[in-house]
């Protein structure tokens, strides 16, 4: 069986890496510009269970579970790393911490330990934190983060040891299909992929390369803005989480010292993410640097623009597409794409080799939903 | 993380993240092709100076191995704010826009 993955980003370096590890040896990746081109090489490598809709959680308890039993094998031996830092939200207004027992009863209710805490406590775990202006904070001890280059190479060194090809500068402009299934992918140069198996992984890409096929995916590509300062020593674990100013500011150290500094603001979908704004600088730094005022005294290396790919449930689109029997999908990962990686990468391999996700809550997941409304509910949203 | 290969007095390309010459053509010979995979794999042209000084240096020792010319190679996107912006500075404008008085 060959099979084809469009996207070098997390989610199709993941599933080639699985199917890999199931015995697939003629697997190609094809990307159109280098690996971690899209939102994975822009994203801050957040990861957390804390959602309220049951697929999401169950979905990302078993990709933290599987982060770390990563960071321990072979893709930890080549640099992946899983640090257990948790996400901190802090509320700087006292009726806020009344929404997040709200939260933490919806979270304890699906498995998810996160908690109230005070103000006290979050500067236990997160010490530069300003007390005076804050209320207390919702602690998410399960969460963490995992340095997204150092992912990307082991993911990369693993895939490529065990044959898997991944064709860089290698854009798609279109998939060509018989009578229902899909036979090649064509290149800007003419030259046809063909393969038994196609996987759309292309992130923001994937909605143009599907209408190809006549397939109309209902995805956006929302822009969103972020910077990193310079690195120094580790100053805290969690990602912190401004839940009381607009945009849910947030910061997180990486585990090579640099701070991710980011804020969502105000955006039309599709625009370039080359149309930085310089005002985002200040805005995003404000709040942020209000709750932790050493970051006053930091410098800002680089400040870029990436998508988020939402839908219109804010839950990606899995799996096999009624019309083609031989397609699969996974994009539509919102905010929160880089933290499935591992487990959209099991979930998808299972469905390429034995015609169902390894596990079922998945399977509510595929475009269909859309046509049948059965759309997923998350009963809160955060960030 | 890619940077093991050390000399008694090895000759630095990246000064910002200490990355050497041999580090650089090792992770050439491993299979990097442009400077987007050597940013990736050795954090070269990353740092403070934004690869000023570094990248021009890469773009030689990648066409140098890869047989081709220096012209050929493909530079990075400079992102903004080109030379690091400390964060009061930047604060400053956003502080005045507000009648802050720092
Ligand atoms: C600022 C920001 C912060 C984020 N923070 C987090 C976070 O903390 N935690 C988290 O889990 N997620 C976060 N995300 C979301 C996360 O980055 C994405 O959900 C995730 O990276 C999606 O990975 P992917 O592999 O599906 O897509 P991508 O990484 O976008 O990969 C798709 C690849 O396909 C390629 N491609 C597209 N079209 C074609 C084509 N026609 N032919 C060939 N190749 C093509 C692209 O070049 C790209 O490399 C963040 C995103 C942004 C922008
Ligand atoms: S010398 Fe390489 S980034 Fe500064």
């Amino acid at each position: 069986m060959r099979v084809v993955i469009v996207g070098a980003g997390v989610s199709g370096l993941f599933i080639a890496y699985e199917l890999a590890r199931e015995g697939i040896d003629r697997i190609v990746v094809l990307e159109r510009s280098y690996v971690g081109a899209g939102s994975t090489g822009r994203c801050a490598t957040g990861i957390r269970a804390s959602f309220t809709s049951e697929e999401h959680v169950v979905l990302m308890r078993e990709s933290i579970r599987l982060w770390e039993e990563h960071s321990r094998g072979e893709l930890g031996d080549y640099g992946l790393t899983f640090v257990r830092g948790g996400y901190l939200w802090v509320a700087r207004r006292e009726e806020t911490l009344d929404y997040f027992r709200k939260l933490v009863s919806l979270h304890n209710r699906l498995g998810v330990p996160t908690r109230v805490i005070g103000a006290d406590e979050a500067k236990e775990l997160v010490p530069q934190l300003r007390t005076d202006i804050i209320a207390g904070a919702m602690h998410d001890p399960t969460a963490g983060k995992s340095y997204v280059f150092t992912t990307l190479r082991a993911l990369m060194k693993a895939c490529s040891e065990r044959g898997v090809e991944i064709r860089t500068r290698s854009a798609v402009t279109k998939l060509a299909a018989e009578g229902g299934v899909v036979k090649a992918a064509v290149l800007e140069s003419g030259e046809r992929i063909k393969g038994d198996v196609f996987v759309i992984a292309a992130g923001s890409g994937s909605r143009e390369l599907l209408k190809t096929l006549g397939i109309e995916l209902p995805t956006k590509n929302m822009p969103r803005h972020i910077m990193v300062t310079e690195a120094f020593a580790r100053a805290f674990d969690p990602l912190v989480v401004d839940w009381d100013t607009p945009g849910a500011p947030y910061t997180v150290q990486s585990t090579e010292g640099n701070f991710f500094i980011a804020r969502e603001l105000e955006e039309e979908p599709e625009l370039s993410i080359y149309s930085q704004r310089i005002d985002f600088i200040p805005k995003a730094l404000k709040p942020i640097a209000e709750l932790l005022p050493f970051l006053r005294a930091v410098r800002v290396l680089r400040y870029w623009i990436g998508y988020y790919v939402t839908t219109p449930d804010n839950h990606p689109v899995y799996g096999p597409v009624k019309s083609y029997s031989n397609l699969f999908l996974a994009t539509g990962f919102s905010g929160h794409g880089y933290m499935m990686g591992p487990v959209t990468g099991k979930v998808i391999a299972s469905w390429v080799l034995r015609g169902k996700p390894c596990i079922e809550h998945a399977a509510r997941l595929t475009l269909e939903r859309f046509e049948k409304g059965a759309l997923i509910k998350e009963l809160a949203v955060v960030g | 993380m890619g940077k093991e290969v050390r000399k008694e007095h090895p000759a630095i390309v990246c000064r910002c993240n200490d990355v050497t010459v041999e580090d650089v053509e090792r992770a050439i010979e491993e299979g990097c092709r442009d400077i987007e995979c050597l940013r990736k794999v050795l954090r070269v042209g990353m740092g403070p100076c934004q690869g000023r000084t570094c990248i021009p240096i890469l773009a030689r020792i990648l066409a140098r191995k890869l047989g081709k010319k220096v012209s050929e190679i493909e530079i990075p996107v400079v992102r903004a704010p080109i030379i690091p912006l400390p964060a009061h500075l930047a604060l400053k404008s956003i502080d005045a826009d507000e009648g802050g008085n720092d």
